[in-house]
């Protein structure tokens, strides 16, 4: 596949310098007529971690589809592992995505291993079933999330902590290099959340990953990431945390919040 | 009873469509598309009726209707801003209102009609055996193919729409599917009966097991006992076929309920008996 040479050309050329694996420059998205964001400009070094803030409604949502392909901008360039959203259909393998919460069927019956093994799916493709290889990166995947022992446990049956590493392990098992997570930690005790968050940076020393996080309580991302991007709709900081927590205009882009759902109606979700 | 032609080609025709129901029934228990399964069924009414008035094989007729309800259904839930439940609830209304003007049209009473809403061992023919053996072997082939894809769409579709899953294709894949294996099953069971065969099978997997692999397994099972019950039991006790069969399902689906592991009352009332019987020895 012409799409795959192209990454891997991405990942072994120019080695010591850091790379942009996503870069968004002047990105206008409009949904329903709305503009849901406006002007938004940063990029994203291989192997860093950066946390995404902003309040309720401010289109960090959509900010993740439209990095993965899944909202065409309406004006702007977008480019992830150098390709441009139409080229990176073939590429999705190389991107874990875990939405903001899975609105899943407590009873649906499957084991953790089954739900990691569709993480696999589109590796696997159409009309194909699952080698060995696969199994063993399902298992492998498990085993990196700490849930090995729990393969058989049906999904429902598990603690919010234990499901959340579930699908964090779901979106690992590809040939991921990026990891979008959406207030993965969201709705977890403060001990949960702790034990994710360490498990997560691991994972991305470990395996080099681009952490691309996104939430709303500030102080977590403050440890951990390596930069912030604080958005309503548009972008309002870019930098390290501490220049970002530091700055006045964080609170400017808070206030915001109220200003613009005043002005604008109910913040939405928008597939 | 199997010296008679009749029974011969129900019992062939009625494995055949007891399998593919029990396992589209799986997908239809988990991805909650019951409703749909009943407006889809329902709306075979309309294409019966138009393929008895232009005199083209209902089963045909019928099978194109659905087919295009059941996608009619998916895209204009997904276009129009509306539930599903909305969709299924305008489209198969619309579909038998479309049945009942075609029937008043044709100004006679349709007696073959009536035997299409309830359905009869009588029925099949060796020729719908065989159209019944085609189209479930396509619907069966889809869910063997894509199996992995209807289950991540099923379980959770933001994701499989993410990971760049043909979720579209899947899910009209799907709702196709259901629609064929309902139009194979009306003859037997009926229009109004087939969404039964759609539900209960995979309900009473549900009850019995917590893995896809256990559930897909006991409601094949039901679904093929019951169908074969099912028949005996009409053609001794003479009731009709399709709501016997049903009647052997639910009871099926009854047994299943009281055993299931998932119900506690169940689990704690072995224990005490089991307790109680340690006490007594």
């Amino acid at each position: 596949m012409a799409g795959r040479c192209r990454v891997s050309e991405f990942f072994s050329g120019g080695a010591g310098t850091p790379r942009a694996v996503i870069e968004l420059r002047d990105v206008w998205v409009e949904l329903d007529g709305r503009l849901v964001l406006e002007g938004i400009t940063f990029s994203v070094d291989e192997g860093t971690f950066l946390g995404v803030i902003g309040p309720n409604g401010a289109g960090k949502t959509t900010l993740m589809k439209v990095i993965l392909g899944l909202v065409r901008p309406a004006r702007g360039e977008v480019r992830v592992l150098g390709l441009q959203p139409g080229e990176l259909r073939h590429e999705l393998h190389h991107i874990g995505y875990m939405p903001q919460q899975v609105l899943f069927d407590p009873i649906f019956p499957v084991s953790v291993y089954d739900v990691v093994m569709m993480g696999r799916a589109c590796c696997i493709g159409p009309l194909r079933f699952p080698t060995r290889k696969d199994r063993e990166a399902v298992r492998e995947s498990i085993r990196a999330v700490g849930l090995e022992g729990l393969e058989r446990r049906p999904i429902g049956e598990l603690s919010g902590g234990q499901q959340k590493r579930a699908f964090l392990a779901r979106s690992l098992c590809l040939e991921t290099r990026i990891l979008l997570l959406d207030e993965p930690t969201a709705g977890l005790d403060a001990e949960a959340q702790e034990s994710f968050l360490a498990l997560l940076n691991r994972l991305k020393r470990e395996r080099g990953l681009t952490v691309i996080f996104v939430s709303h309580d500030v102080s977590v991302l403050a440890r951990f990431a390596d930069s912030l991007v604080c958005i309503n709709r548009t972008m309002h900081l870019h930098g390290s945390p501490q220049e970002v927590l530091g700055s006045e205009r964080l609170e400017e882009a808070y206030r915001c919040e109220f200003d613009f759902l005043l002005g604008e109606g109910a913040p939405r979700r928008g597939w | 009873m199997l010296e008679y032609a009749f029974m011969q080609k129900a019992l062939a025709g009625g494995m055949i469509i007891a399998l593919a129901c029990s396992v589209i029934s799986f997908f239809v228990v988990v991805k909650r598309l019951a409703f749909m399964g009943m407006g889809v069924s329902h709306a075979a009414f309309g294409g019966v009726a138009i393929g008895l008035a232009a005199g083209v094989d209902p089963l045909w007729s019928a099978g194109g209707f659905c087919t295009l309800v059941a996608l009619g259904i998916g895209w204009l839930s997904r276009r129009g801003r509306m539930h599903e439940d909305t969709t299924i609830g305008i489209l198969f209304t619309t579909a038998m209102a479309l049945g009942v003007i075609v029937v008043g049209l044709a100004r006679r009473y349709n007696l073959d009609l009536m035997s299409y809403l309830f359905g009869s061992v009588l029925a099949m023919s060796w020729a719908d055996v065989i159209a019944a053996a085609v189209l479930a072997f396509i619907a069966l082939a889809f869910v063997v193919l894509f199996f992995k894809e209807l289950l991540f769409v099923s379980f959770d579709e933001e994701t499989a729409i993410a990971s760049g899953l043909p979720v579209r294709l899947v899910y009209y894949g799907l709702l196709a599917t259901m629609a064929l294996t309902i139009v194979i099953s009306i003859k037997l069971v009926g229009i109004i009966l087939v969404s039964a065969l759609l539900v209960i099978p995979g309900a009473t997997g549900l009850q019995l097991s917590r893995n896809y692999r256990g559930v897909l397994l006991v409601s094949v099972l039901s679904g093929l006992s019951s169908m074969a019950l099912g028949l005996y039991l009409s053609y001794r006790a003479d009731i009709p076929s399709g709501a016997t069969v049903v009647m052997v399902m639910f009871g099926l689906f009854l047994l299943a309920m009281v055993l299931s592991p998932r119900r506690s009352w169940m689990r704690r009332f072995v224990r005490s008996q089991r307790q109680g019987w340690i006490a007594n020895h």
